[in-house]
């Protein structure tokens, strides 16, 4: 399979999941961090036991990647700014009510406020690279 | 039979099962086909040097060499899904509606767009330094028995409940 058709197929449905299920709802991901709705998170939880499944199924082929090279698990490592930069990310999480990939799924809805969220997020990936120039340990 | 079928997919808003199934299944899909990990938030790599393709960051020109890249399309994919999605559910329309937000806040649209515009400068910044987000750490980590995915996505929800929490005393009027 095309990888950049393959990517656009599987994003496609990846984003129609998260509209149909409403997690592009700022309602629903708000509504999770204030104790109001737990639907959110029941949606990350049942993705997490499937993706786990999935992952145990795929092990178990003689062929575990489709164009036969061995499967590598990409890790990534806890770093000294790993944390906070988790509690960064969760502060605009909880601003915002939307992540990388919901907002996506609302500039596709035509939430116009969802386009204001995304070039934030360039704007923050600019400012990471930036910071990157001078601390190599980010 | 099948009308009822299609109107459970398309019109009627998911439980949640379905939509933890349907996302879930992705992350040894793109195993199975790409040998990929699922993520999103490292392709706005990419777009910082689709938009900006004159500023010489070494960071982006040692991970983004190639622009266009299956991010990209993942990107563009994810965005064509919500737009397909609110079609036929007859929910496609540019709104500057926020959920309660928007209906209880009441601020001038510069306002809303600053306050998102900060929240997003805000993931995109964390994302990067966590080394991940939702989809690549909470999803993809955690269904790998990742600790790191595990440590950081307790941080991701402890930020979330500080700031949601935060914007509700100071701005939605306390009460849900």
């Amino acid at each position: 399979m095309n990888k950049k058709l393959g990517f656009l197929g599987f994003g496609v449905l990846f984003g129609f999941a998260l509209s149909r299920v409403g997690a592009s709802e700022y309602d629903l991901i708000v509504g999770m961090f204030i104790g109001q709705d737990y639907k959110l998170a029941w949606v990350i939880v049942t993705a997490i036991i499937v993706g786990f499944a999935g992952m145990q199924v795929l092990k178990k082929f003689s062929r575990p990647v489709a164009s036969g090279e061995p499967l590598k698990i990409s890790y990534k490592e806890l770093k000294r700014w790993s944390i906070p930069g988790a509690a960064i990310f969760g502060i605009g999480w909880g601003i915002s009510g939307a992540c990388p990939g919901t907002v996506l799924t609302q500039v596709g809805e035509g939430k116009i406020y969802g386009l204001f969220t995304m070039a934030g997020m360039i704007c923050g990936t600019y400012i990471y690279a930036r910071l990157k120039e001078s601390r190599p340990d980010l | 039979m099948i009308a009822a079928i299609l109107r459970s997919i398309f019109v009627e808003p998911w439980p949640f099962w379905a939509g933890g199934v349907v996302i879930g299944m992705l992350v040894p899909l793109l195993y199975y086909y790409f040998n990929t990990a699922l993520g999103v938030s490292t392709g706005y790599g990419n777009l910082v040097k689709i938009i900006l393709p004159s500023k010489n960051l070494q960071w982006i020109k040692a991970k983004f060499a190639e622009t266009w890249s299956w991010r990209v399309f993942f990107i563009i994919g994810i965005v064509l899904g919500g737009l397909i999605s609110s079609i036929f559910s007859g929910n496609f329309g540019f709104t500057a509606e926020m959920g309660r937000f928007t209906s209880i806040a009441q601020w001038p649209a510069p306002a809303n767009a600053v306050y998102f515009f900060v929240g997003g400068s805000l993931i995109g910044l964390g994302a990067r330094i966590a080394g991940g987000c939702t989809s690549g750490h909470s999803i993809h980590g955690i269904a790998n028995l990742h600790f790191s995915s595990i440590a950081v996505t307790i941080f991701f929800l402890i930020g979330g409940i500080i700031a949601a929490n935060t914007v509700q005393s100071l701005f939605l009027g306390g009460a849900w």
